[in-house]
């Protein structure tokens, strides 16, 4: 920490600042690497790929033909007749197209990403204003209020898993499609509530009083100067606790397989994934390429908030 | 009717937190009671739940399938934890070091943490794979160490050591962050009055450095106590062999002879170790 290093202590230094990289990177780089490589790689410790192979991910993106799939002669000459309508020769098709060895990321994609979008932005809509009360105006309960959330935010989501599945079973949402995405979206509104609450509360209270007194003095009323002084003030915060909660529904998987176990076409993707492993069809390049994909989003997100991201982590707004 | 400004600000204040403590109030506090009701029943998934009374908690005491999880949770936590303080703490002790690059490297090793579990747990399979993976290559073939490859992952002893490693490469990151921010508040002069009286590098270490990070270390552990005990995901995915207490609470909840009532009490087992330690950490480390 002092004075100049010998060049033994550079080495050291610089030796185990590789190691730690390799750590935490390899994981990565295996993923990276096996979704680029054909089977007969595979064993292959190398971790560049002999022959490239992009077929998983063309096939992921959806950038192959569709597999014609085998049709009989007959469906084909029923299919023929120009008195069908083409709504039912489509339905026709479909039946024959629908290959059950297709992994259709991108429709999962789709479902994680509205899911984690919707979740996150309630949350933090709820958050603004639950979070402006407690930490910015006094009246009698509020301390109470500040405990409750710090406690529930450390109430992990597994132990909420049997009684919340119960209440949506008794009140018959997770029998039917859309009970069951609705159920899922509340579960990622409430994993995520508590810790914006917390987050924003911290950071609310560092917005000096004196701003707000001042718009007062203007006439603005205190609903008013959320809008005025203390929203604008928190844009960074506000983007950073959207892309949190965003990142914490996007990674969940224990509740959207107990409730979207019977509904393949809502599969988020963590399910897909898992539920693509241990299916017959299990790959190592459609997983790996599929697991980078999912990785992405993530990667990018989290670039874009780690300033303040691993600024307000320190402070304490940590959930997992 | 006069309102003065103190009542009109606790109105708006109630108006304002209204819609976040009924969300909390209805899908978590109701649940977290509503579990506590459960576990005293025979939970039918169609039909209505028969009182049973204390018998799921009887079924927990003499099913040795709880006490296995128990075991495991314990293993899985003293490992994860002593390896994720350590690991943080060795990292933020070289974080702190000035070199080439630091920054860009301070955000790579964060990644781990960010990272979806479910898409990280792919890469650590494949590393561990018995056919094509690279452990059982090194083990094997270049380094002799044994003679056959294993499915370490298969074997449910093993993969509980694979899990508590990729807990801890999953979760140093945080603790490294949270250490990092205390070292740099140290005032360098200790380091250098230090110095000055004769310590080494390794003296101030321990006479400097560990008593002002002292608290942060204890705050960390609890956290993650509290933490790795509810954690599923990052078990599960992994190796759904290991069976920690919410891994075996999943499997009696939704898996084989479905028996939510006997889930609810697992629950309310854990709902009870975890509010101990909740309660330890708002009073020891938050001090109400």
């Amino acid at each position: 920490m002092h004075g100049k290093r010998t060049l033994i202590q550079s080495i050291m230094l610089g030796a185990a600042i590789l190691v730690l990289l390799l750590f935490c990177l390899f994981p990565f780089i295996q993923i990276l690497s096996t979704s680029f490589k054909y089977q007969f790689d595979w064993g292959n410790p190398s971790l560049i790929p002999q022959k490239l192979n992009t077929d998983a991910y063309k096939e992921l993106l959806g950038f192959t033909e569709k597999k014609k799939q085998e049709i009989p002669e007959s469906i084909k000459r029923l299919l023929d007749n120009p008195l069908l309508p083409e709504d039912k020769k489509l339905q026709i098709l479909n039946k024959y197209q629908s290959a059950g060895d297709v992994f259709p990321f991108i429709r999962y994609f789709i479902n994680s990403f509205l899911l984690s979008v919707v979740a996150a932005f309630i949350s933090l809509i709820l958050s603004i204003f639950g979070a402006y009360s407690f930490s910015r105006l006094r009246y009698k309960g509020r301390t109470v209020i500040q405990r409750s959330v710090l406690f529930v935010y450390m109430v992990g989501g597994v132990l909420l898993l049997v009684p919340l599945y119960q209440m949506s079973v008794k009140l018959g949402l997770a029998t039917g499609m859309w009970g069951a995405v609705l159920s899922l979206l509340l579960v990622y509104i409430i994993q995520t509530l508590p810790v914006s609450l917390y987050m924003l509360g911290n950071y609310f209270r560092t917005i000096p009083y004196s701003l707000e007194e001042a718009a007062a003095m203007d006439g603005c009323s205190r609903v008013e100067s959320i809008f005025r002084i203390i929203l604008p003030l928190s844009v960074p915060m506000l983007v950073t606790v959207f892309v949190y909660c965003f990142i914490i529904a996007w990674n969940e998987f224990l509740f959207a397989s107990v409730y979207l176990k019977q509904f393949p076409n809502f599969y988020t993707l963590p399910l897909g994934l898992q539920s693509l492993f241990v299916s017959k069809n299990a790959i190592w390049d459609r997983i790996m390429s599929a697991s980078m994909l999912t990785l992405v989003p993530v990667v990018i997100c989290f670039m874009f908030a780690m300033k303040h991201l691993t600024g307000s982590l320190v402070e304490g707004g940590v959930k997992e | 009717m006069q309102v003065t400004l103190s009542q009109k600000e606790s109105r708006l204040g109630w108006k304002l937190i209204t819609p976040a403590i009924g969300v909390i109030g209805i899908l978590i506090i109701y649940p977290i009671l509503y579990n506590i009701y459960l576990s005293f029943f025979d939970v039918k998934l169609a039909g209505d739940n028969i009182f049973v009374g204390l018998a799921n908690y009887e079924r927990l005491l003499t099913e040795s399938g709880f006490y296995d999880s128990l075991v495991t949770t314990v293993i899985y936590l003293a490992g994860s934890i002593t390896g994720t303080t350590l690991l943080g703490l060795a990292v933020a002790l070289l974080m702190n070091l000035q070199f080439p690059f630091r920054n860009i490297v301070r955000a790579i090793i964060l990644l781990p943490y960010f990272a979806p579990v479910i898409s990280v747990v792919f890469g650590w399979q494949f590393f561990f794979d018995p056919v094509n993976g690279i452990y059982n290559h090194a083990a094997v073939e270049m380094l002799g160490l044994t003679d056959n490859r294993y499915n370490l992952i298969g074997n449910p002893g093993s993969a509980l050591v694979i899990v508590i490693i990729f807990s801890i490469w999953k979760n140093f990151p945080i603790s490294y962050l949270l250490i990092i921010s205390k070292l740099q508040s140290i005032n360098r002069d200790q380091y250098e009055a230090a110095a000055m009286d004769g310590c080494g590098p390794a003296a101030r270490f321990f006479h400097v450095t560990l008593p002002e990070i002292y608290f942060v270390l204890g705050t960390l552990v609890i956290l993650r106590l509290i933490w790795n005990l509810n954690k599923f995901e990052e078990v599960f995915l992994l190796a759904p062999n290991v069976k920690t207490l919410p891994v075996y609470t999943y499997y009696t909840a939704f898996t084989g002879i479905i028996d939510q009532g006997y889930a609810a009490a697992i629950s309310v087992v854990q709902f009870l170790f975890l509010s101990f330690l909740i309660i330890f950490y708002v009073k020891k480390v938050l001090k109400w």
